[in-house]
């Protein structure tokens, strides 16, 4: 059999189990939609609805696993969203570094291996979807990924003062709109929440200032700058890139249900231990 | 069918484009290789934060050892056409998986074959 035959083959193969329903990876090859109406009642641009990350799991179809193959001589994976700080600042700069050293030797936890909410701003470039839900006053946004939530308040334009603000995972939020942009002030973030999922840390200046825009029609960016006066040398701006699924719905994902990668450190790790029924 | 499927494998390498942030890292994994084992399973878990296949496998002088192979999240497996019972306890499938590095019996799903010879998961 030629090496066509056998791709032939193949291909008819997958095509023949996959026959019933429509998987997310195909509707994703079809064109990009707006929601609508486009616009609210109140005149600013509707984004209700479920959108997924342009680079995560739902607009790609890469096994049962979600982990791509990387032959040998790949180039490294890319680095994880929000890595790409300016330098970092004395002494966070040598703490990171240890913790990195940590990380690497497995006696540190990523808190989201251990199923903690990954807060701000991670929870904004998690691999699943985010539901957007608009109503007068405020925007409530949800993560697939653990139901992790938070609310962009549209009618204060202050946040509390310091003393009473309670340090959150997802920070308290502000927001505005300017035109067709929807601008987002964020800051009371606990300082056990990482920047990203190798322990980036920041100090209680933490301060993101994200520019919500919809680009072209159905694709939604988010232009997150974290700032951190205290542990970075500048701020940095990284984009979030979604695209509206109408064809999703939010679904329930509690991480705690069967956890099997967590180590005696709290690290990620893979165990073949299986719990026996 | 065997063959068909192993080269299947090889068409697989593609650098994917996934960057966003997920529940731990793969680098427990031998994402160069793809290994393959046939055996029976025991339990198919549909959970959160991951499914898992536990497979038995018998070696050639009739030992048996349990695989425990990871795959994905119902909220993606389940938007790729699975469910909850697309493999059932007692189903003899074949694995493809990416091995664990540190030699543990378990790995990384990339695709299953059934006994009939249906493949189920992604297209890759």
């Amino acid at each position: 059999m030629s090496f066509v035959k056998q791709i032939i083959g193949a291909s008819l193969l997958v095509l023949s189990t996959a026959a019933m329903a429509e998987t997310a990876a195909e509707a994703a090859k079809k064109p990009v939609t707006p929601p609508k109406p486009a616009r609210l009642a109140d005149g600013h641009p509707n984004w209700t609805g479920f959108w997924v990350p342009v680079d995560g799991l739902l607009q790609h179809d890469i096994g049962l696993g979600g982990s791509p193959q990387m032959p040998a001589g790949s180039p490294p994976p890319p680095p994880p969203p929000f890595s790409h700080s300016a330098p970092l600042k004395s002494p966070y700069r040598e703490q990171y570094a240890a913790f990195l050293a940590k990380m690497a030797a497995g006696a540190v936890a990523d808190p989201v291996a251990r199923c903690f909410p990954p807060g701000m701003p991670r929870m904004m470039a998690m691999v699943y979807g985010m539901e957007l839900l608009q109503t007068p006053g405020q925007i409530a946004i949800t993560s697939e990924w653990q139901a992790a939530s938070r609310r962009v308040w549209l009618d204060r334009t202050t946040h509390p003062a310091a003393t009473d603000l309670d340090p959150s995972y997802a920070g308290d939020s502000i927001g505005h709109w300017e035109g067709n942009t929807l601008i987002v002030d964020t800051v009371g973030i606990r300082d056990d929440v990482p920047v990203n999922y190798i322990g980036l840390p920041h100090s209680p200046k933490l301060h993101i200032v994200e520019h919500f825009m919809q680009i072209s029609p159905g694709i939604l960016v988010d232009d997150v700058t974290i700032d951190d006066p205290d542990v970075f040398e500048k701020p940095w701006t990284e984009r979030q890139t979604f695209r509206y699924r109408p064809d999703l719905r939010i679904q329930e994902y509690v991480c705690l249900e069967n956890n099997r990668n967590v180590g005696a450190n709290g690290e990620a790790v893979f165990t073949d231990t299986a719990p026996t029924k | 069918m065997k063959k068909i499927l192993i080269n299947m494998a090889v068409m697989a390498v593609a650098i994917a484009p996934i960057a966003a942030d997920a529940h731990h890292s793969f680098a427990m994994f031998d994402r160069n290789k793809v290994v393959s084992l046939k055996g029976v399973v025991r339990d198919f878990q549909w959970t959160n934060p991951h499914s898992w296949i536990q497979l038995v496998v018998k070696d050639d002088s009739g030992a048996t050892t349990e695989w425990s192979l990871e795959a994905l999240s119902p909220n993606v497996l389940g938007r790729m056409g699975w469910k909850r019972n697309s493999i059932k306890a007692g189903d003899t499938i074949t694995a493809y998986f990416n091995p664990t590095r540190d030699g543990s019996h378990g790995g990384n799903m990339v695709r299953v074959m059934l006994s009939d010879g249906k493949v189920i998961g992604g297209g890759q």
